[in-house]
């Protein structure tokens, strides 16, 4: 069955879709949205039971592999160390992440000029810099101005509490003479644009029914569809058509039923993440291009970037109260963030202090760490664990490497019949030098904190949260996807605003710089409107 | 009994006692044993929402049923705590699947359950809405920090 043309159509309602969304109502085009999954009611979350965490292991697995809703498509990560973690709904991943939120810094999109590895990217700091700031604005960011490891910067909120868990690590980053500062995060600590306030409950990662953690349902979307987008959920595409001219046409998709349409558009915007854009292009293969589309230059896939995770946990003699407050927004650390000739690796890395566990997670924590035994001493290994915990996760600049890519599997496909993703990734030579240094380092801040025993693990192995680099931005054609503003060098009304076109990965979460890049694109198309195609 | 608990596939007093062996009553009586709990339909229910440890359970309470026997024509039920826990051991020691599935079960189930999480200090409530109420934080620490002025390289 037809449908009426779209003017923008955007594939997948997670961060970037809804920004880009959110910037392009207000030219009033006709803006359609298909997103695979399906709206989150508050209702629906773990945090309103007591078996929160158990359903964390469960239906709110990170892991789309474990999740296995209709909604999810799997991924063979089994030639990775790192297995990929995603979420699909209105609002994607947001739903699921920390919104531990802070910027790339400047000296992110010139590693190449300043320190002679990947390449820099077309644009800087200062052009993204605006949108940063409207960001902050849209999606509600805490934190505390005046960070010396960042240019001024505005944050609209007030940084969520520290609690006695980040004030005790505080102290040991203190001792040792580090940086450290409150996360930005993208979490209300007040009441924002009819949002209510983070209670500190600590059920982040399987989503806020406060409403207060900003993922996107609750921030651009509803705006969004006030202003007249329209979203349809539970609709999968399975390609993007193109026409005699060359440019995409529209996309056949399947909706909830599993019905087979189409919907044609004028332009077609990929928001679908590094690993499900870089799928849905291969899966896109036509006579004009056999190979996926958009992917003359054959990087399409390439150069994945994921951040290789390591995790320290320190062990405590006193209580902590860790439970209490967002889960993975506490203080982060750039003492090691640039590049430092007197180490042996390049580029560098952030620590983010996590909470501590409720009583479930203790027991599996400890159980996993080896420091919970079953039987008569159980009651006293739990003691030693529970509530004693506070913990960092190192957070590596992934540097990107053609051999690290997303392919298409030849057998594993979605509940749909279509061909599912593969990752193969190894962790460079440079990545597993800093995890080394890294991990070394978080000992020694939690030693310092006053830690008398730490577990490791590293690599993190399901951390694949930020998936990147696979349909990277550039000026040449032969050597990258999309140009500057994100537009496909070989299909002049495809756009991509994802984590793809990341050039290079710094070391922060990815999120904030994703949106600021979709609202910059946006910008750049609306102020382009006549000549979009142009060359 | 519930639908759900029906569902497990398992002898319930098995379960019931081999929770006791992982999990027994702290020496100091303030925390109860695993066993006493009624955690079977929480299991069960968690058994239904991870289906993929349904299979490795089967095995495994199969297998403890089979070594029970061989001590003990009685079974299971005629054994000693200590004699279940060695049965216990025995197994698990060889077997790198059951374990694991089981503690994930007893623990999961076990901290969840409102008389634990109360003799631990805590509210037995869900965190939501009631949340966490937090002090406001000295961040005069941050002074030394401040201090160090700017720590980025500019472009």
């Amino acid at each position: 069955m037809s449908e009426m043309t779209a003017d923008v159509l955007i594939i997948g309602a997670g961060a970037s879709g809804a920004a880009l969304a959110w910037s392009l109502a207000e030219t009033r085009m006709n803006i359609v949205c298909l997103e695979q999954g399906d709206w989150v009611q508050s209702t629906d979350l773990p945090g309103i039971a007591t078996d929160w965490e158990v359903r964390q292991a469960a239906d709110f697995n990170f892991s789309p592999n474990t999740r296995g809703r209709r909604e999810d498509y799997p991924v063979n990560d089994s030639e990775s160390p790192i297995a990929v973690s995603m979420f699909n709904a209105v609002g994607g991943s947001t739903i699921l992440y920390a919104a531990h939120f802070p910027r790339f810094r400047p000296s992110d999109f010139k590693v190449r000029t300043l320190d002679g590895v990947a390449d820099d990217w077309p644009l800087d700091y200062a052009r993204l810099e605006p949108y940063y700031a409207l960001n902050a604005r849209m999606m509600g960011v805490s934190g505390l101005a005046g960070d010396p490891a960042y240019p001024p910067k505005e944050v609209p909120l007030p940084p969520v509490p520290l609690g006695k868990l980040g004030m005790t690590l505080a102290r040991g980053f203190d001792r040792l003479g580090w940086h450290w500062w409150p996360s930005d995060s993208a979490i209300a600590t007040r009441e924002y644009e009819g949002r209510a306030p983070c209670i500190n409950a600590g059920t982040c990662l399987v989503g806020c029914p406060q409403g207060a953690k900003a993922s996107t349902d609750v921030t651009y979307w509803p705006v969004a569809v006030r202003s007249g987008v329209t979203l349809k959920t539970r609709c999968r595409v399975r390609e993007i058509t193109v026409g005699e001219n060359g440019l995409a046409s529209g996309v056949i998709y399947y909706d909830a039923d599993g019905v087979e349409r189409r919907q044609k558009a004028e332009v077609v915007v990929l928001a679908c993440n590094g690993i499900g854009t870089p799928r849905l292009l291969l899966n896109s293969r036509s006579k004009q291009f056999p190979d996926g589309l958009a992917n003359r230059s054959g990087l399409l896939g390439k150069r994945l970037m994921f951040h290789p995770y390591a995790m320290v946990t320190g062990l405590f003699p006193e209580s902590l109260e860790g439970y209490k407050g967002p889960t993975g927004c506490c203080i982060m650390s750039q003492e090691f963030y640039d590049t430092d000739t007197s180490r042996n690796f390049t580029r560098g890395y952030s620590f983010e202090m996590l909470r501590g566990f409720g009583p479930v997670y203790s027991a599996l924590w400890g159980m996993q760490a080896g420091r919970l035994s079953w039987g008569a001493d159980h009651h006293r290994d739990f003691a030693d664990v529970f509530d004693r915990t506070a913990g960092m996760v190192v957070i590596c600049e992934d540097l990107p490497d053609e051999g690290n890519s997303v392919t298409l599997d030849p057998a594993l496909a979605d509940a749909d019949g279509i061909p599912a993703p593969k990752i193969t990734y190894r962790l460079s030579e440079n990545s597993t030098k800093m995890m080394a240094h890294a991990v070394a380092r978080g000992k020694e801040v939690l030693e310092a904190a006053g830690a008398t025993a730490t577990v490791v693990e590293s690599p993190l192995r399901l951390a694949g949260w930020h998936l990147m680099g696979t349909a990277r931005m550039g000026t040449d054609p032969r050597t990258s996807v999309v140009n500057s503003w994100g537009r496909c060098h070989d299909v002049r009304n495809l756009f991509i605003i994802d984590g793809s076109i990341f050039v290079t990965a710094a070391a922060v979460n990815p999120t904030n710089t994703i949106q600021a890049l979709a609202l910059y694109i946006g910008d750049t198309m609306k102020k382009n409107l006549a000549t979009l195609f142009d060359d | 009994m519930s639908d759900d608990a029906g569902a497990l596939p398992v002898d319930h007093q098995l379960l019931e006692t081999l929770l006791d062996v992982v999990i027994p009553p702290s020496p100091d009586g303030r925390l109860p044993g695993a066993g006493t709990l009624g955690l079977t339909d929480t299991i069960a229910r968690t058994v239904r929402q991870m289906p993929m440890l349904r299979p490795v359970l089967e095995y495994g309470f199969g297998t403890l049923a089979e070594l029970a026997m061989r001590r003990n024509a009685g079974g299971w039920g005629v054994l000693t705590p200590a004699e279940r826990a060695e049965v216990f051991a025995e197994f698990t020691a060889t077997d790198q699947f059951f374990l694991p599935a089981f503690l994930f079960l007893a623990y999961s189930s076990y901290y969840q359950a409102p008389r634990v999480v109360e003799a631990l200090g805590l509210e037995a409530r869900a965190p939501h809405p009631k949340g966490y109420p937090m002090d406001e934080d000295d961040l005069t620490l941050l002074d030394a920090v401040r201090r160090r002025g700017k720590m980025y390289r500019g472009c």
